[in-house]
Order: structure tokens, then sequence, then C-alpha cells
């Protein structure tokens, strides 16, 4: 460890602050190691060998209390990693220390007096350590300079302003556009006072794209957004952070769920094989309404998002689950079009349906040239249920053309559709052994699957004029896919509620309009029961799903939590590698074993762990044990 | 000297650069005094990825003539293929172990499909015989009993034998085999046989399904083909193109089938072509391999020729002339690589051996 780094001289261009927490922290090193251990054998909430200095006096220590053991180990790790003292002494000691073994890491000197002034500020909070990492820009030439600078300003600034104003918040720089810059030119335009000009530009750049072998080492989930316990994020853990950096795009979902009900209400008015139930058509209206207003404001927060937060807006590209919901803006309006009240428009104009189609086109290129080139967005390791919105798009798009009456670029992207669709319920169906996102329990995405064959049912049909054999097989798999997902319904169980969800009920919503399309073609009560029970299930269910939506906005305050997918640090933290090297579903036998066999590490034991960690899909071999 | 490291059981091959070309009409007896010495020489080099030529040129030929709605623009087609044709013949007689180790490779096994289609392209291409005639029968058997040996060697393989699963030597080549049925299923429904066609079709899409989801998925990664050999990627276009025009020979009218097995290749011609860093390793020098540019679009424009004239839109027309526009372009273009780079057509001990460029990743 840096354990030199302590011990040389307070740098001079420091305040007299800076001494007393040196000393403080080198004081207590040794107990930090020695808690640490005493810590992963014990695993209880126990007293954190307190780095949390204040201002005032160099010795008051504060126990944190953490919420659960992997916390603890986890701020342990990132305490102990965190001993320079003084990043500036470091610098001047070595260069090369300056990244803290070349990973993400902290500028301890003013985080931690920040986290003191936090926790003085808000007293209510739970007050936790915690060192936030910053992303140091890779390849960067002049790292000493650039920390210097930042360590300076940054302290600078606390120190005059120790309560913070979170627009200001540094620590979120890195997620802002041009790393801030955007936000300060438009502060400048307001004619807001001017800030201290930055004197570390540079110290924010691009965060380079993050490999997706990144995204699964360090999250977990059905839906990928569950931090590993070994794992460490970015931005503070502690801290709601800006209201657009939690605004995942999975919010769409919502839209494509409500839109999709519009459809369903309107088919259900207008479908001659329906007419004993008299539905009107003001359902219909008011979903729709609903629904664009809806979609109005959350396209709008997310184009903010993308204006103030573009880098955050790139990690959630780069998420393996994520990027399939950049096709939901797209389909949520093919949505809009299809269920478009009778009493609004009559018909749509053709060139906005190619208007609407090329977004969908130029990213189809993008995501399905990703799969079939290889590398590490091939299918055979990302797929996963998401993947499905991927290929919806291309069945709604035929459907919503072939009612438009376009006769040739419908059949086009069903065709796309349709060659991508096989290939991807194929390779889900077999699970591979490679396949590292595939949820091992029941989740509601598994709905998804239902999503793809309903409209691809419906698109046929309109596009043949009839429901003929081709729509028919279409829809009995979609029909299949529903009832063996139905049965096992008491299997869904013990999830976190996320907004994503809601894009999973317009497969059931899909699934309920191809069955009223069915039952106009052949009218018998049994399909007609089906298409009222499914319907009323799925209008259950988007009901069940509002009351829950409202209940976590309202009651609960936590509709938006932070996002923890997009902040993962782009390397694995160093001791991690150390101590455990967890992978999914970590037993405690295992971590104990792992912890003995790292427990007296030599000094240069690094080298040991990269290798144990060899990946799953290389460690089989190319045929990845296929030969059976 | 090169050694040549296809599997454990190859054996060392010693070649020396020839400076020769096939296309050109010197013949190779021209040079008396080491003219065995020189044939040898060829014949050692020449492998079946050398059919690309003649595969090329006789879709070209074929692309010629349902352009012009009649004429004939196979010669030089039919030169190029007879005399690939007879060069690997020499070498199978007088070279058999090499043939033999060809066919053991991954990627080499279906290039002995290649000379097979150009002949059945070039028989459908051809002016002299009418689909109804005796002979044309008589060819039609003698090329495509050949592929359907192949197929049952190689699709039997696939899902029986232990080293040879199609999760491991699945490759973009194996399409060339997909592409043979094809072939021999539209040559067969222009004779009128419905039955044999119908049975090659389904053959060939049966496994096609299973191939292209086993390529989609790149299980092994990128790593089973050569970078040198990325350009056989277009393969992924050839296919379903194929499969759209010979559905087109058996149902008799470009149907709906057609039009989305056409839309699927024009598809992945678009998702290929803006994608050209996959590209960018292998154009740096030339390699016979350039020919696998020319073969699957000028397919492609066949397809989107016969799409045009069913749909007769203006936008079809201009797909059909922007693509056969293509097409001829990269064929001469190609031409005229050859032509300057003859001496890189045998390549001697400066670059590796066809199938293993990979050496170079």
């Amino acid at each position: 460890m840096e354990n030199s780094g302590y011990s040389l001289s307070a740098p001079q261009n420091y305040p007299e602050i800076i001494p007393s927490l040196i000393d403080y922290i080198g004081s207590k090193r040794v107990a930090g190691f020695d808690s640490i251990e005493a810590n992963n054998n014990v695993s209880d909430h126990s007293q954190e060998a307190g780095y949390q200095p204040s201002l005032t006096d160099g010795g008051s220590e504060v126990p944190i209390s953490q919420n659960d053991a992997s916390q603890t180990i986890k701020s342990q790790h990132s305490v102990s990693i965190s001993m320079p003292s003084s990043p500036v002494g470091a610098l001047l000691q070595s260069p090369k220390r300056v990244l803290f073994s070349d990973k993400n890491e902290t500028i301890p000197a003013n985080e931690a007096l920040h986290t003191s002034a936090q926790s003085e500020t808000a007293s209510s909070q739970q007050p936790k350590t915690k060192y936030y990492s910053q992303p140091m820009p890779r390849g960067s030439a002049n790292p000493e300079v650039v920390i210097d600078g930042a360590c300076l300003h940054h302290f600078r600034e606390r120190l005059r302003n120790p309560r913070m104003d979170r627009l200001k918040d540094k620590r979120f720089d890195p997620f802002k556009t041009w790393s801030g810059r955007l936000e300060r030119q438009i502060s400048n335009l307001r004619g807001k006072p001017q800030e201290e000009p930055e004197a570390n530009v540079s110290q924010s750049t691009e965060i380079e794209a993050l490999p997706v072998d990144r995204y699964f080492d360090a999250l977990e989930g059905p839906e990928l957004d569950t931090l590993r316990a070994s794992e460490e994020i970015v931005l503070p853990e502690d801290k709601q952070w800006p209201f657009l950096l939690r605004f995942p795009i999975s919010s769409f979902g919502i839209c494509l769920g409500i839109s999709s009900q519009a459809i369903m209400w309107k088919t259900l008015a207008t479908s001659p094989s329906t007419d004993f139930l008299h539905i009107s058509l003001t359902v219909n209206l008011v979903l729709w309404c609903i629904s664009l207003v809806l979609t109005a404001i959350v396209s709008l927060t997310y184009i903010l998002k993308v204006i103030l937060y573009f880098e955050a807006v790139r990690r959630e590209y780069y998420h393996p689950i994520r990027v399939n919901f950049f096709f939901a803006p797209w389909i949520v309006l093919l949505f809009l079009a299809l269920g478009v009240p009778p009493s609004v428009a009559k018909n749509l104009h053709a060139s906005l349906w190619y208007i609407l189609m090329t977004p969908i086109f130029c990213l189809e290129l993008k995501i399905y040239g990703q799969w079939m080139s290889g590398g590490q967005r091939r299918l055979s390791k990302v797929a996963n249920p998401s993947n499905h919105l991927s290929i919806v798009g291309n069945f709604v798009g035929a459907l919503l053309g072939a009612s438009m009456g376009l006769k040739e670029a419908p059949i086009f992207f069903f065709a796309v559709g349709l060659a991508h669709y096989t290939v991807l319920f194929v390779t889900l169906y077999q699970r591979l052994p490679t396949n590292e996102t595939l949820p091992k329990e029941l989740h509601p995405v598994f709905f998804l699957f239902v999503a793809a064959p309903s409209v691809a049912s419906m698109a046929w049909a309109k596009i043949q004029g009839s429901f003929d054999h081709g729509s028919r097989i279409s829809y009995f798999i979609a029909l299949f896919l529903y009832f063996s997902l139905a049965v096992r319904i008491n299997f869904f169980r013990g999830f976190r509620f996320s907004l994503a969800w809601w894009a999973y009920t317009f497969p059931m919503t899909g699934a309920s309009i191809a069955t009223i399309k069915y039952t106009n073609e052949i009218t018998n009560p049994v399909t007609q029961s089906l298409s009222v029970i499914l319907c009323s299930v799925a209008m259950l269910t988007v009901t069940a799903l509002l009351i829950t939506t409202c209940i976590h906005a309202f009651v609960l305050q936590n509709l938006f939590p932070n996002d923890i997918a997009i902040a993962i640090s782009d390397k694995r933290p160093k001791s991690q590698r150390k101590w455990f090297h967890l992978r999914t579903g970590s037993s405690d036998t295992r971590d104990i074993e792992n912890y003995l066999k790292f427990a007296f590490p030599d000094s240069k034991d690094n080298e040991a762990s990269p290798k144990a960690q060899v990946p799953d899909d290389e460690a089989l071999g190319p045929n990845n044990g296929h030969n059976v | 000297m090169e050694a040549h490291n296809a599997s454990p059981t190859q054996q060392i091959r010693i070649a020396v650069k020839v400076e020769t070309s096939p296309t050109t009409t010197e013949p190779v007896n021209n040079v008396v005094v080491a003219e065995q010495h020189l044939i040898s020489q060829i014949l050692i080099q020449f492998h079946a990825g050398y059919f690309r030529i003649g595969l090329s040129l006789c879709c070209q030929a074929l692309l010629w003539k349902t352009l012009r709605e009649g004429e004939d623009q196979g010669d030089i087609a039919l030169f190029t293929t007879g005399t690939l044709s007879v060069v690997y013949l020499l070498r199978c007689l007088l070279h058999f172990e090499m043939v033999k180790a060809e066919f053991l490779d991954h990627i080499g096994v279906n290039y002995l499909f290649a000379p097979w289609i150009s002949w059945l392209l070039l028989l459908q291409s051809s002016p002299f015989l009418s689909p109804k005639t005796f002979h044309y029968l008589i060819l039609w058997w003698v090329f495509t009993v050949p592929i359907l040996a192949l197929d049952v060697k190689i699709y039997g393989q696939w899902f029986t034998k232990g080293k040879r699963f199609l999760s491991m030597v699945a490759n973009p080549t194996s399409q060339l085999s997909v592409i043979g049925n094809l072939a021999g299923s539209s040559a067969a429904a222009q004779m009128g046989w419905k039955e044999a066609a119908l049975f090659l079709f389904s053959l060939g899409m049966a496994h096609y399904l299973v191939l292209f989801i086993t390529l989609y998925q790149r299980l092994s990664g990128s790593s089973s083909i050569p970078t040198m050999l990325r350009p056989v990627s277009f393969l992924f276009i050839a296919a379903p193109s194929m499969a759209s025009l010979a559905w087109d020979s058996i149902s008799g009218t470009f149907d709906i089938s057609s039009k989305m097995l056409f839309f699927l290749s024009l598809f992945l011609f678009l998702s290929l072509v803006s994608r050209p860093t996959l590209f960018k390793k292998s154009m740096r020098r030339y390699s016979v391999a350039w020919w696998a540019y020319s073969f699957p679009l000028s397919v492609l424009a066949l397809a989107s020729t016969r799409y045009a004239q069913e749909v007769k839109g203006g936008v079809a027309h201009g797909i059909m002339l922007g693509l056969s526009a293509l097409s001829v372009f990269v064929s001469l273009v190609l031409m005229l690589f050859t032509a300057l780079n003859t001496n890189m057509l045998f390549p001697g001990s400066t670059s590796p051996s066809p199938y293993n460029s990979g050496s170079i990743e």
C-alpha cells in the first residue's frame, strides 16, 4: 500500500487545517487495517476506524453505522485505499502514485472535508465516510498537475462555501455534457455571476466508452441495475443525485404501457367481434391524450438529460440492457400513431411513417451489426429478453405502414424483424452458458417474449389483408408463451419495482389486441371470452402498476432512485482483486475461502488475482462446452 | 518457405513465388524449359478459393443476361471458369493430398462448392442451351450430384462428427454450401423439375436457418475467420438473395417470400457497407480474397433486377440500377487489380497460406 505517502511533510500550499487531518489519518492507519480484517470475518456493523475527520477537532471519531455488511466492506476498502494523506504530497513523491494504483480513486483531502461538512449539515442522513471516486482521464498527460489543480480548487471552494449547492457540485461534472462546460456556458449566457475559472478543465475529460464486460462485472440482477458488493461507483451513493441523472431511459416504458392501452381500447371499440361490450371511443380518446402528454413530458425530460448530461446518456447506451430502451421512444410514437382516435385524425400521411422509421432503421443497423460482427457485444454474450424491444419496433412499423396503405416498405421491415427475431428467439431459448445477462429466476422482463409474435401476427394480417395461416401460427406462438408464463405467475416474486416494468405490460396488451383481431376472423364464444379475459388482465395489470407507481412516487418518494447502473467505475477496485473475486452469487464459504487465500498477500500479489478472473466464456474455450 | 499450419495433421509446404496469371490468354506452356516445374508450382498453390473469380464472373454473366433479357456476355466467364476448372482438375490428379488437406480445412471445404456453383450459373446464363434440352439436363445432373455428395458429407458432419461440430466450424464461407443447393434448385426449376427444385430448396433453407442463427450468435467470437478473409462476410448477402431467386424460379413470380428474402439481403448489405472498419485490415494488400466482394453483389443485383421487374416502381428501378452499377464496377475494379497484381495471385514465400492468414491477426 502506499503508506509512505502519508508520512511526508504537509504540502506548504495547503492551509493549516490539513496537517491535523494527516496526523489523524496516520495515527489510525494500522487500526484501519486491523478493523478491516476483523470485519471480514465478523461481518457485522462494526465501528469503522473512523475516517471521518472533522474540521474542528482532529481527534473525534464518528461511528459510522452501515446498513449492511457489504456496505461496510465496501467502505472499509475505500477507506483503506485512500491512504495517502495528501494527494499533492503523494504527487511530489511520485507522480505515478497520483492515480492511486491507476484507478479511479479519491482525493481524500477535500472529500473528507466535504463529507464532514455534509454530515454537519445533514444530520438526518446516515453519515458515512465515502471517498468518492473521481474518474481519472485515461491517458491524460499530466495527471499530477491536474489533480493538484483539482484539489486546490475544490479545497478552496469548500472552505469558502461549506454549504453545498447541489447544482454546483463538481462531482457530477464528468457526467455533464462536455464535463459541465455547457452548463457554465448557459449560466454565462444567463448572466449569472461567474464562478472561478476552472483551473483543471481537463480533469473531467470524456470517459472512454466502458467495455461491456465492465457492466457485467459490476452489475447484477435481471435488469443489470444492482451493484455487486465488490464494486464501487464513481458518484456519491448517500446523496440523491440530480434528477436528470436519476432519470433512466426505461422511463419511456410508462409511455409504452399507456399508449398500448389506448390502442387496445380503440380496438375494443371498433372491432365487430367485441361490439357486444359496447365500449365507447371516449376511453381511447382519454387514454390517448394522457399518453400524448406523458410522452411529451418524458421526451422533454430526456432531451434535457441528453443536452445537459450527455455522458450519462452515453453510459446508458453502452449498458447491455438499457441500449434496447433506446428504441422505446420511437416505438411509443408508432403506438401513438396506431392508436390515434378517429376523431383526431382519420388518415395519417405516409411521410410521417418514413420519418418515424428512420431512427429505428439507423439504430437497427448499428445494433444488429454489433450482434453479428462479434467482439464484446456479440449476441451470444449479451442476449437478454430486453433485446425483444429492438425487434418489436420492426413489426410495429410494419403494422403501421400496412395500415397506412404502404406496400413494400412494411414488408422490408417485417422481413428484417423476422430474421433477427428467429436468431434472438433461438439464442434466448438456448440459455447459452456464455450468456451472462439472463436472469436465473423468472422476472417480468420475460413477458417481452410475448411481444414480438403477437405484433408480428397483426402486422402480417395487415400486410396480407386477412388473418391467414402465417398470422395464426405467429399468434398461437404468442398465446402459448403467454400461458406458459402466466401459469408460473407465482414464481414472479421478490423483485424490486422499477420503471422498466411498465415496458413489460405492453406485450400483454399486444396479445389482447391480437386476440381481438383473431376473434374478428373466427368469431365464437371461446375466442370472444378469451379476448375479454386477456383485455381485462391487461387492464388490471396496468392499473396495479399505476397504483404502485403512484405509491412509489408520492408516498415512498423513491420512484427515481440513484441510477447505479450508469455510475460504475471503469476499472475493478484494486482491493477487490486482492481480497475477493466475487462473481455472481458468491457464497459465504467462497468469501472466506478467498479471504484466507489472500489473507497474507505478498506485496506484489496483484498479479495473482487478474489471472484468477478468467471470464467464463474464455475459460471454456471456443466451443464453450457444446461438444456434448 | 512457409509453414501451413491449418491443423496438427498438416504437412509443411514449401511454396515459391510464381509469376503467372490464370486469366491471361498466355498459355503457360510457352515457357519451354521449366514447363513442368512451373505447372506443378501453380498446382501446388492453386486452391479452391480461386474459384471466387469464376463465381463472380459467372454471376456477372447471368446478371447481364437478365438485365438485357437474352443477350449473353458469358465469354470471359466461360473461359475463366473453364481454365480454373482445368487447373483444379490437374491439381486433383497430381496433388491429391493437397486437395484432401483442403477438404479437411473448415474454410477450404466450402470452396469446393464453388466450381459447381459457377458451372450451374453458367448453365443458367448460357445462350446455347435452352433449359428444355437434353444437354441441359445432363449437365445439370453432372453439376448437381457433386453438390449433393458434398452436402451429405458436410451437413452430416455438422451434427454427428466429434471434431467438426457446426458451432466450431461455422464461418461465413459455410454459406457457400447453402448457395450451392439454392443454385441447383433454381437451375432445376428452370428446367421444369419442380420437385427436385423444391427438394434442393428446402435442404438449403433448413441448413441456412441453422447456419444463420449460429453465425449471428458468434459463439466463438470473431476469431474463426482470419482477418484477411473478412471479405467473405459478404456471403451473408449472397445467401438470401440466392434463396430469393430460387423461390422466384420455383413459384413463378417474385412473390412475398422472395421479396422478404431480398429485403433481408438488402438490409445485410447496408449493414455491412456501413461498417468499413471491418474490412480495413484486409484491404491493405491485394489478395484473391478480394474477389469475395464481387459475387454477393452480383447476386444481390440479380435479385433486385427480378424485384424491379415485378414491382415496376421508381424506387425499385433505382435500387436495381444502383446495385447493378455497383456490382459491375466492383467486378471491373477487381479485374483491373488482378491484372496489375498478377504476381500476387500466387502468393509466394512472403505471404502465409490462404486459409490461415490469421497469423496476421
